[in-house]
């Protein structure tokens, strides 16, 4: 055997894993997205096992797309996507560069700017939607009560009394409800994964280069023009990876969306694909198809943005 | 303009003080070189002259002005580092312009100036690259280039040539040297080799532990060393230092003789010694010398070539008036 034969023949049984690995489940998903398959049916029984006879083409395709959730599913997927995305970069950068100084108790700080990351996610939306954004017994229905009790007092005090008469009383928001449940799953999940960004920018950031600070400081560039052109564009490549990292496991997101709506007017693609599996897998991986797509054409959108914007 | 003066600048981290109270002034237009074993304190006074290091008392005045409290930027000073500090996501075009774009200068002056600071370092090709793009020699001029856009009063480098290879180090240096003639500008150089400060230097300036040792032009330290250390730190090879009892018959402690100075003969001579390992560099050879009975080992600096081999007995006589003396205290004795 030739040199390199033998590092190759070694390499085999890795590539040959991760083919399978990757190529069994996507054709398998492609194979049962063109034929009908349901998991249980007593009009058609010869419909529940997957077979080449049971061939519907681009019927399920069709059926998914005409479906009155795809539409929802798919601008929900993104716009919860991107709002974590832009909430978690912007906050990561300000919080890695604010703890990149030197101060006491750094330590402690990092340790604890870090820790939500560690907590489960359905531990972190049951917590988030029951402790916190329930408009009665969480923090949110207990600020706003001692605020509205504040104004009463206020309202019964002579000469100010009437200044703050003119105030709205405060309402809760309920975070359950359809048009709100797609924001409490984005701050529990932007709460999560901050910490995810200011890990990899505070990194970043202790191997940026001093003596370009200090040239830059002799050059005259105030403190924003040393963020806006030495750091930020140091950011540039830890803020894709992010990015990229964030957005492929975001568009699977469902514990969270199971936990505060049970998908009520808050599906997600990968929600959508649970609903269907319940009984159309023809249906639900013709679904994961299009998440496939989907997920391919935000990644590679979301890279050329950073890219462009970033890279002077 | 660019006078420096700097009047009882001290520099402490701490509980350490790396600058003792310190006395120094740069005429307008000088080449002045900072020189000094590592750990000197040569690289923190050139940036406490830049500002980048807060002082711990004294004060440094720049053309009359004290300057111990203005931010580095309204100083007037270019500096270049030793790392080159470009900003890598910049081209050339961009990195040399940033100042004048920090000064909010408009485009077309920005454009002006920068093409004509290319044009003198020959970076007019290389405007539109990236620094990563770049050879070690270019990206040195690229840091030139945007020290040279500001028109500093004074331009300040921190061992500038120690990241190029020995010959791009001699052609840099010649450049600069050309640069200081034409621009007339007050240059400060700090470094660790003493060939750069005596070729390029006006004014050397040798320190040690934050004390300056002595200060004069490149061929009073070597004529006339002020004490031990600067006789020893300045010239290559080092000078030959002995003391005890063949020091005592010259009437000082202990006694220096250049290598360059010394005559050598294989028949007879006032010292006998040895002879160790022969560096032949063609227009020099280097004899190391042992068993002199003088101490340390003995430097020879020969004109061309000698026939000696290892072990081969020799005999040292040094040149009429060419020895350098000391006292106790490692002072010069006139």
């Amino acid at each position: 055997m030739s040199d390199r034969r033998i590092p190759r023949l070694l390499q085999t049984p890795a590539v040959v894993l991760l083919l399978i690995w990757m190529l069994v489940p996507l054709s398998m998903t492609l194979y049962f997205s063109f034929i009908r398959y349901v998991l249980n049916s007593l009009r058609r029984p010869e419909w529940t096992k997957p077979s080449i006879e049971n061939w519907r083409g681009f019927g399920n395709y069709e059926f998914v797309l005409n479906s009155k959730d795809f539409l929802l599913a798919i601008q929900n997927s993104l716009l919860i996507v991107c709002s974590i995305l832009f909430l978690t970069v912007i906050l990561g950068v300000l919080i890695a560069v604010l703890i990149n100084k030197a101060f006491p108790g750094q330590g402690i700080v990092r340790v604890l700017l870090i820790s939500p990351f560690f907590v489960m996610p359905a531990v972190n939306a049951v917590l988030w939607i029951n402790m916190i954004l329930d408009p009665v017994l969480g923090l949110q229905g207990v600020a706003v009560e001692g605020i509205n009790g504040l104004l009463d007092a206020l309202r019964m005090t002579p000469v100010i009394g009437n200044f703050f008469g003119m105030w709205p009383e405060l309402q809760p928001i309920s975070f359950r409800a359809t048009q709100t449940s797609a924001w409490a799953v984005i701050i529990m999940v932007t709460w999560q994964w901050t910490p995810f960004a200011v890990l990899i920018f505070m990194t970043s950031l202790q191997s940026e280069d001093q003596q370009q600070k200090e040239a830059a400081i002799l050059d005259g560039a105030s403190t924003w023009s040393q963020f806006r052109f030495l750091t930020l564009p140091h950011l540039g490549r830890p803020i894709a990876i992010v990015v990229m990292i964030q957005a492929i496991f975001h568009l699977s997101l469902y514990a969270e969306i199971e936990i505060v709506s049970r998908g009520n007017g808050n599906k997600n693609l990968p929600y959508l694909i649970g609903e269907f599996a319940n009984n159309n897998i023809g249906a639900a991986s013709a679904t994961g198809i299009f998440a496939v797509i989907l997920a391919n054409i935000v990644a590679i959108f979301l890279l050329r943005m950073v890219g462009k914007t970033l890279m002077e | 303009m660019g006078r420096i003066v700097l009047e009882n600048t001290t520099k402490s981290f701490g509980d350490v003080q790396v600058i003792p109270p310190l006395n120094l002034t740069i005429e307008d237009g000088e080449f002045a070189v900072f020189v000094g074993p590592s750990g000197c304190g040569k690289s923190t006074l050139l940036r406490m002259i830049a500002g980048l290091e807060d002082l711990t008392s004294g004060k440094i005045v720049i053309d009359d002005k004290d300057v111990t409290e203005v931010p580095p930027a309204q100083r007037g000073l270019a500096m270049v580092f030793q790392s080159y500090a470009l900003y890598p996501h910049m081209t050339v075009r961009k990195n040399i312009g940033f100042p004048l774009r920090m000064e909010k200068m408009s485009q077309s002056e920005i454009d002006a100036k920068v093409d004509a600071a290319a044009k003198s370092l020959n970076l007019v090709d290389y405007l539109d690259r990236k620094p990563g793009q770049l050879s070690g020699g270019q990206r040195q001029r690229v840091a030139i280039g945007r020290a040279i856009v500001r028109d500093p009063s004074a331009f300040l480098f921190d061992e500038p040539l120690s990241n190029l290879d020995a010959a791009l180090r001699v052609g840099m240096r010649l450049e600069i040297s050309e640069m200081h003639q034409r621009m007339k500008t007050t240059m400060i150089y700090v470094t660790h080799d003493q060939v750069e400060a005596m070729t390029m230097a006006d004014k050397i300036v040798v320190l040690q532990a934050g004390v300056i040792e002595q200060v004069g032009s490149p061929l009073d330290l070597y004529h006339k060393p002020r004490n031990i250390f600067v006789a020893g730190f300045i010239g290559s090879p080092k000078m030959n230092i002995f003391s005890g009892e063949e020091a005592a018959k010259f009437d000082a402690h202990s006694v220096g003789i250049r290598p360059e100075h010394l005559d050598v003969s294989t028949e007879g001579g006032i010292w006998k010694g040895t002879v160790g390992v022969a560096e032949h560099l063609g227009s020099d050879t280097f004899i190391h010398v042992h068993d002199t009975g003088l101490g340390d080992m003995f430097t020879v600096r020969i004109s061309g070539d000698i026939a000696v081999t290892h072990g081969d007995t020799i005999y040292l006589t040094p040149h009429e008036g060419r020895m350098h003396r000391f006292d106790a205290q490692g002072m010069r004795i006139e």
